[in-house]
């Protein structure tokens, strides 16, 4: 399809380490484009921008994102990182994700970084750092464990 | 998603799948997060229902094993209980099943602070949450 696209005009560029391609892969996930995602990459690998809704406050006393939200993120980001890495044509499945909440999330833009901890045949280990006002000040943090698609294909 | 039963401290909530809630164009899994959504809410309600007290809580962690994909072909079921309370802590186990089945698609298990900052509810369960 890329080299259609390619043939026609400058079109989205879909190598790996590209906004287009970890965009690409985001909007392939319908619950993705129901959260508004968006992808971007810089030298420190592919991070995620959750958009803030109105919708997504779990308390609103606070008022602070749903915890569950921040979940799907952290395991959206973790997902197009390992499927990135091992480039298969489908999605890894995830085994297991284990997220800790730091501080608490509040009503505006957060942000979710991908580090692949451990890239094997068969399993990936992802760690996702989410933060909001500042990168160094994480809000949430969890490591998502992927099985990889294999040729064989898996349910 | 809505409140099925609330029996002394186990609760359930049922969440009807919706098209935007598919994990990959073309497939009828959903995607874990909205699986993951459910449990924190379960979980949550759990912690009220097991205290019979509405102070603000804020989850610490919560780690989900997904045994097998969900489709959107069924309700789910979201199914918790606390394991342990106490005045600052609670531990919560939590269940996804599809609605009519035995086997979980999915199992969580939660930490939640009690008595957090924030304003406390007034009279009944009336904290709306919604994901």
């Amino acid at each position: 399809m890329s080299q259609r696209i390619d043939s026609l005009q400058p079109g989205p560029d879909l190598r790996e380490g590209n906004n287009e391609y970890w965009q690409t892969l985001l909007e392939r996930i319908p619950y993705a484009r129901h959260l508004g995602l968006q992808a971007q990459q810089d030298s420190s690998g592919v991070w995620v921008h959750l958009p803030y809704q109105k919708s997504l406050i779990g308390n609103f006393m606070l008022p602070a994102l749903h915890g569950g939200v921040l979940g799907a993120l952290i395991e959206i980001t973790a997902r197009i990182a390992a499927h990135g890495k091992g480039a298969q044509a489908s999605y890894p499945r995830i085994l297991d994700s284990n997220i800790n909440y730091l501080r608490s999330a509040q009503a505006r833009s957060t942000f979710a970084s991908a580090e692949v901890v451990r890239q094997g045949r068969r399993t990936s280990l992802v760690q996702v750092n989410c933060w909001q006002r500042e990168r160094s000040v994480l809000i949430a943090s969890g490591r998502v464990q992927l099985l990889l698609a294999t040729t064989a294909g898996n349910q | 998603m809505q409140v099925v039963s609330v029996n002394g401290g186990e609760v359930c909530m049922r969440l009807m799948p919706q098209s935007w809630m598919i994990a990959d164009d073309g497939a009828k899994e959903i995607c874990t997060g909205v699986l993951y959504s459910l449990a924190d809410s379960a979980s949550g309600l759990a912690v009220f229902a097991e205290a019979r007290e509405l102070t603000p809580i804020a989850t610490l962690d919560l780690r989900m094993d997904y045994f097998r994909s969900a489709t959107t072909e069924r309700a789910l079921l979201a199914v918790a209980a606390c394991r342990y309370l106490t005045d600052e802590i609670a531990f919560i186990h939590c269940n996804i099943f599809p609605e009519g089945d035995k086997q979980p698609v999915a199992a969580g298990s939660a930490t939640f602070m009690r008595n957090t900052r924030g304003q406390r509810f007034q009279t009944t369960l009336g904290q709306k949450r919604e994901a």
